[in-house]
């Protein structure tokens, strides 16, 4: 036997994604970010509303005359120096002190918080539903790309995303609310109740899924290891299921959770009002209507408060698990 | 004598792409028998790795190719059977080597699994019968402390030492033949000689047949019995080593041996390379495809294609001058050598 060369003392590769330093200074990296946004998201609603428009003007009457208007405006400190103001605003704001909804003569965090755990079902109904719908045909369509289930299945996903999602909110009701009778059409009246709007969801975000999880599979499934692996007389099956799916299962997670924050982020709000469900899109929608600002801006805080821990979550979650990969 | 353990005859390949068709490999012909070691040559593009490729059949997702002539291993035409039979071939009865190391691993799977996998899908042998032989296999192949090695992942072993992981896989249910393709390009220098050394070494311990694929006369005269020369899809000749390096009969099989560098010449006076590029081949090839960068070229051979010519037992050339040229050179030397 010759001799034997030695494995070189610096990986050959460095490994993927920043590992830096370990979860610990990683988690408070990115809590530190998470604050940061979220002061940034108070100060933006703090600047639209103070500096952009006047809150005494959306507190008084219409027919209000200027002097009423000075004097809510005084009742409300709205004369004391910007700096104090956007002071005293930060520090109710931390403290949760939202202040009270005028239309529904309660404080505005309650509202929220009634709101929100319907919000977390549905979108967490939904989200599942579209990542089955995305995960499993982004899989069997992007490991035999140009076969006849990739080419229908792509044409349907893209269809599903250039949709709007309350038209097909709409259509949905228009079929099996209206025309077939088998859900109902709007609210929150029992459990089929949230069929069709968690419908919607997993049709809209999973033709999205469909399309990153494909292009992962594809992209996963041309590498040189597929090949080996594909010479070892493996048939495709078990090349998908014992290498390509070991690799791209991690992204695909990761392509699920980052849509479950987009969701927060947009969709949920269109389509909670087109079905009345009683959720913080809904409630942020009828508070925008009403002028109640103090409901609207708990709303948009809460909402906001919830989309960076769950991004915070699925992050790290993601390099909890690779970390684990890589170590093992 | 008895039938070769593989003979591919008249091989051809073509892939459709956007460009138009792509004739890989054109009429390609030849054979291993058991135990032999064949050396296919040429330069980069010439139809090496599709060759090789075609034999298992393992082109990529996206390819759309087309095979035609006949690939006989064991008396079965391997262009024919179906997806099923053809899987019990590979990785048990053709094993295969590729070229870069550091892609051609599972970057999650320990490197004892991906030996591992490979018996039990074959032998249907238990997980630990399974892992003591890929234990034994890692430690054949070259890998230090392999009971203990063989659970870390491919990102800990240098590149050197993949391709020995590769090497085993490859030979994991001894296989009647071990395809290279290019096995030690991607290595430096000195490992690039252990690989050959070691598969060289497994050659003949084991009785496998080999096809080495290389660009390199260096590793072909190291390892092989017989070689291939291709040049644009086309195979130009094909002898033993004896003949190519003491008789080569093709201009460009000359024009490539000059470019080897010897210890007995000072560099550069004798290193001349061959002028012009060799043809794109989405265009049709009418005459010899060497034609237009070859100094002897008359006008049949711009215009048709010629033969390949039997020149003895062991010894094929696809020139028009083929017969000429091996009257003159008969007399033994190094045909560089000879003055002209
Ligand atoms: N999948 C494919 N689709 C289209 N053309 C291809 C494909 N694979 C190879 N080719 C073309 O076929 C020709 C032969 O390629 P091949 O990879 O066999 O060359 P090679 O001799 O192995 O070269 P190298 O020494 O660079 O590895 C090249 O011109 C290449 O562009
Ligand atoms: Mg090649």
């Amino acid at each position: 036997m010759t001799a034997v060369e030695k494995t070189s003392p610096l990986p050959v590769r460095p490994r993927r994604g920043r590992t830096g330093g370990g979860l610990g200074p990683l988690l408070l990296r990115r809590l530190r970010d998470g604050v940061i946004t979220l002061v940034l998201v108070v100060a933006i609603i703090f600047i639209l509303a103070h500096v952009v428009g006047d809150p005494a003007l959306v507190y008084a009457p219409i027919d209000a005359t200027d002097e009423e208007i000075e004097r809510i405006a005084r009742n409300f400190g709205l004369d004391r120096p910007f700096h104090e103001r956007f002071g005293s605003y930060f520090a109710d704001v931390f403290t949760g002190d939202f202040g009270e909804s005028m239309w529904q003569q309660r404080p505005a965090l309650q509202a929220v918080g009634e709101a929100l755990p319907d919000t977390v079902q549905l979108t967490l109904v939904g989200i599942v539903g579209a990542a089955v719908f995305g995960i499993i045909g982004g899989i069997l369509a992007g490991s035999r790309p140009g076969s006849l289930f990739d080419r229908g299945s792509n044409f349907l996903s893209v269809t599903a995303l250039s949709v709007p999602n309350f038209w097909l909110g709409l259509l949905l009701i228009v079929v099996f609310a209206v025309q077939f009778g088998i859900f109902p059409t709007s609210g929150r009246i029992g459990p089929s109740s949230i069929v069709l709007p968690a419908l919607t969801i997993a049709i809209v975000h999973g033709g999205r899924i469909f399309q990153l999880v494909r292009s992962a599979t594809v992209e996963e499934m041309s590498k040189p290891y597929v090949r080996v692996a594909r010479s070892k007389g493996f048939p495709h099956r078990r090349v998908l299921w014992g290498h390509v799916l070991r690799n791209t299962g991690l992204t695909t997670a990761t392509i699920a959770g980052w849509e479950y924050v987009r969701l927060w982020g947009g969709a949920v709000f269109a389509i909670e009002y087109v079905f009345a469900w009683p959720g913080i899109g809904t409630l942020t929608i009828n508070a925008a209507h009403r002028q109640d600002f103090f409901v609207l801006q708990a709303a948009v805080i809460i909402a906001g408060a919830f989309v960076i821990v769950a991004n915070l979550i699925v992050d790290l979650l993601y390099r909890v698990i690779d970390n684990r990969i890589k170590a093992s | 004598m008895s039938t070769p353990l593989l003979e591919v005859r008249d091989l051809c390949v073509s892939f459709a792409t956007r460009d138009g068709v792509v004739r890989a490999v054109d009429g390609l012909s030849f054979s291993v028998d058991a135990g032999e070691a064949l050396g296919i040559v040429g330069e980069s593009g010439s139809g090496k790795t599709v060759s090789s490729l075609s034999i298992l059949r393992l082109f990529g997702l996206f390819d759309d190719v087309t095979l035609s002539g006949e690939i006989l291993f064991e008396g079965r035409d391997l262009l024919r059977i179906s997806e099923a039979e053809l899987s019990r071939i590979r990785g048990g009865k053709i094993g295969m080597v590729f070229q870069d190391p550091l892609t051609s691993l599972n970057p999650v799977m320990p490197v004892g699994e991906q030996v591992a996998e490979s018996i039990r899908f074959h032998t249907g042998a238990t997980r630990p019968q399974a892992r003591k032989r890929a234990i034994e296999l890692l430690d054949r192949v070259g890998i230090p402390d392999a009971a203990k090695r063989c659970d870390e992942l491919p990102h800990s072993f240098s590149g050197g030492m993949r391709q020995r992981v590769m090497v085993a896989i490859a030979i994991a249910c001894e296989p009647k033949l071990l395809i290279a393709d290019e096995p030690s390009t991607a290595l430096d220098v000195t490992v690039q000689a252990q690989i050959l050394l070691l598969l060289d070494e497994l050659r003949r311990e084991l009785g496998i047949a080999l096809i080495m694929i290389t660009h390199d006369f260096g590793v072909v005269a190291a390892t092989v019995d017989r070689v291939l020369v291709m040049y644009a899809a086309q195979p130009m000749e094909y002898c033993t080593i004896e003949h190519l390096f003491d008789r080569a009969n093709h201009p460009y099989t000359e024009g490539l041996l000059r470019l080897v560098p010897r210890l007995d010449h000072r560099m550069g006076g004798r290193l001349r390379p061959i002028e012009g590029q060799p043809p794109a081949l989405t265009e049709e090839i009418s005459g010899c495809p060497f034609a237009p960068r070859c100094g002897l070229a008359e006008e049949r051979c711009h215009n048709d294609r010629p033969p390949l010519v039997r020149l003895g037992p062991h010894h094929e050339s696809a020139c028009w001058l083929a017969t000429e040229r091996a009257a003159r050179l008969t007399t033994p030397g190094r045909p560089w050598e000879t003055p002209s």
